[in-house]
């Protein structure tokens, strides 16, 4: 019985290496105890079962947090890794972790938070929250679920992006082509690459809850993103000129129209009246046939009237009377001097991602000098191209987009547009600048006017 | 019943069905003349009387991929034959709608071929606009114009379904764009 109360008593001499490591390890569990009760809060929300639906609201103007541990990210994976296949990625992850790309234990080292939107998945490590990475959601082509024994995996197939990687990778790194040059016997082959991001959570649930809410942000994204391209192509082809004077061409079948029945010599179109092409278009400069009907000022007048009448009907079913306001103080400041990228930014801002295709119909407000950088802004935020999906009929359309926008880039007529056509429409065109100038001043104090208008009839859009 | 009794009798029905319809057409498409509706009026109290489930919308839209030959454009010149093909084209699509719209993947992708069939068409429209002068022109545009606002209308209806979910308000929509369809059809129709 003594002996049994010895050994319940502690010993009076410790041995040295036992002192240090219980010191050691009971450090490192309290240190952990302290940094769990340190962390803040996550930022989540009670998700209904049993598919974990969140209201999509959250993901379109809020976010959801969830807590994860970040193995790392395997750049230049061939593209044509198949997500689906636990092997295949399987085989990756290992090989990753043997060669230390990606972490081999799991500590809480690798302690990260997920923050999850409509716009992007954002990595921050859980503790100081110093930023991973971050991956705009139409970067990601796929999300699996692997479960290896304890280990429950979730790996995001994503874009490479140059550069963004924390982790070394074996490739070098390579550049916004994305593709991977290798020779092998039959000659030298390209690859598209890909990134594996790698993500643990604690079990299966936690892995089918994060997979399902990045299911849920891909259906709103590429539900707004159809959306979009559908108001995109109805807006391209009603405000597509209709009358033989085109004031600004973004359509390549109208110039090939255009140039093919004015070689024909049965031509019924006017160009003098035009402020299409600036310059580029053979038929700016050739003189009207005596068949033709000469554009009177009036027609112009009345294409363009219809054009921008249209415009602000749409406005007015798009904007509240605030925002109206904001878009004619914008319009304003453009047409008195303020820069075009100081424009678009500032309209794309008032916008918002939503509205961002009513940028479309503003062309027949963006004199000829300015066209190029405004079509250049469209296809950086997306406008112009449809965005994310590749499908077969946004291949159709995109092909229409694409011969649209080389057109473009023989500019847009609008006021002060250059028509080159040797001088002999020089005075013609002074007059349809002043008459263009005249018109968008107008119509841009009729836009303001509606807006104030609005508000005092108190209608909300 | 068996398999052969049901075959025969589905023949004798179909038969009878083609006989009925031989003679009714013309007397119901006269009255359609001049009373606008009439026909619809008849149809949904049949089926009323009948205690039939048929979502009478639904069926009007799946029908709507069909040649009607009074919107059929009889011109030969290239153009027009293009306008009747993305016309065609459109209605098959919206005629689809009520197979997709339970299938969020399939449905997005209908969407964007509507899309590109309301853009293709539109082109066409122009095309015709530019090559061809028309002495009632203004009324042409003004189809145009009509067609644009249901198109725009159905774009609005469709960001409504994704909220509420309510399929019915989008078949309405897809119907009223088939007849828009059908009459920028029969206005270049009957254009000089």
């Amino acid at each position: 019985m003594e002996d049994d109360v010895k050994k319940v008593k502690k010993p009076g001499i410790v041995s040295p290496f036992k002192r240090v490591f219980l010191k050691g390890e009971k450090g490192r569990d309290k240190k952990a105890q302290e940094k769990a009760t340190e962390r803040r809060a996550l930022h989540t929300f009670s998700l209904s079962q049993p598919d974990h639906r969140i209201d999509p609201d959250i993901l379109l103007n809020d976010y959801i947090e969830k807590e994860v541990k970040y193995l790392g990210q395997l750049t230049s994976v061939p593209g044509y890794l198949n997500p689906s296949s636990r092997t295949e990625v399987l085989q990756l992850i290992d090989n990753a972790r043997k060669s230390h790309q990606l972490a081999g234990q799991l500590t809480s080292e690798q302690d990260a938070v997920v923050s999850l939107s409509a716009y992007n998945i954002k990595l921050v490590w859980r503790d100081g929250e110093d930023i991973i990475l971050r991956v705009p959601i139409h970067d990601i082509a796929a999300v699996s679920y692997i479960r290896d024994d304890s280990l429950h995996l979730v790996v995001l197939k994503t874009a490479q992006e140059s550069g963004g990687s924390p982790c070394p990778s074996s490739c070098p790194d390579l550049n916004k082509s994305q593709t991977l040059s290798s020779l092998s016997e039959s000659g030298a082959v390209l690859v598209e690459v890909c990134c594996l991001l790698v993500l643990a959570v604690e079990n299966k649930a936690a892995a089918e809850e994060l997979c399902l809410l990045l299911s849920q942000v891909f259906q709103i994204v590429y539900t707004e993103s159809t959306i979009d391209f559908l108001d995109r192509a109805i807006f391209d082809g009603a405000t597509t000129p209709t009358r033989h004077l085109s004031l600004y061409s973004d359509d390549s079948s109208s110039k090939v129209d255009v140039k093919e029945a004015f070689e024909a010599e049965a031509s019924t179109f006017s160009f003098q009246g035009s402020l299409e092409a600036g310059g580029n278009s053979p038929s700016a400069s050739t003189p009207a046939s005596p068949q033709t009907k000469t554009a009177s000022e009036g027609e112009l007048s009345t294409t363009a009237a219809e054009l921008l009448q249209d415009y602000m009907t749409t406005l007015r079913t798009k904007l509240s009377s605030q925002e109206i306001q904001q878009f004619a103080t914008l319009l304003h400041e453009y047409r008195n001097g303020a820069s075009i990228h100081e424009f678009c930014i500032n309209l794309r801002q008032l916008y918002g991602d939503s509205r961002k295709f009513l940028l479309l119909g503003l062309r027949p407000f963006i004199p000829e000098k300015d066209s190029q950088h405004f079509e250049n802004f469209l296809e950086t935020i997306g406008v112009k191209d449809g965005r994310g999906i590749i499908t077969d009929s946004f291949g159709r359309y995109r092909r229409t987009a694409s011969s649209a926008s080389d057109s473009t880039t023989n500019g847009n007529g609008a006021a002060g547009g250059s028509v080159d056509s040797g001088g002999s429409d020089g005075g013609q065109e002074a007059s349809e600048g002043d008459e263009w100038d005249r018109m968008i001043t107008d119509i841009s104090n009729d836009i303001e006017a509606l807006g104030c208008s609005m508000d005092q009839e108190g209608v909300t859009p | 019943m068996t398999m052969e009794d049901m075959k025969n009798e589905a023949d004798t029905t179909s038969m009878v069905s083609m006989a009925l319809y031989t003679v009714m057409y013309p007397v119901f498409n006269q009255a359609e003349k001049e009373n606008p509706g009439l026909t619809q009026d008849i149809v949904i109290k049949i089926l009323e009387k009948k205690n039939l489930e048929i979502n009478y919308t639904e069926s009007l839209l799946r029908m709507a991929a069909d040649d009607v030959e009074e919107f059929l454009i009889n011109r030969r010149e290239v153009e027009f034959q293009e306008l009747n093909e993305r016309a065609r084209a459109l209605k098959n699509i919206l005629s689809t709608i009520p197979d997709e719209i339970n299938d969020r993947v399939r449905f997005l992708q209908s969407i964007k071929d509507i899309a590109s069939a309301i853009k293709e068409l539109l082109d066409t429209v122009n095309t015709v606009f530019r090559k061809y002068q028309h002495q009632n022109r203004r009324a042409l545009e003004q189809q145009k114009k009509e067609f644009v606002k249901y198109s725009k209308s159905f774009s609005n209806t469709l960001k409504t379904y994704f909220k509420d979910g309510k399929a019915i308000n989008v078949f309405v929509s897809a119907n009223r764009l088939t007849h828009q369809t059908n009459m920028i059809l029969q206005a270049f129709r009957t254009v000089v």
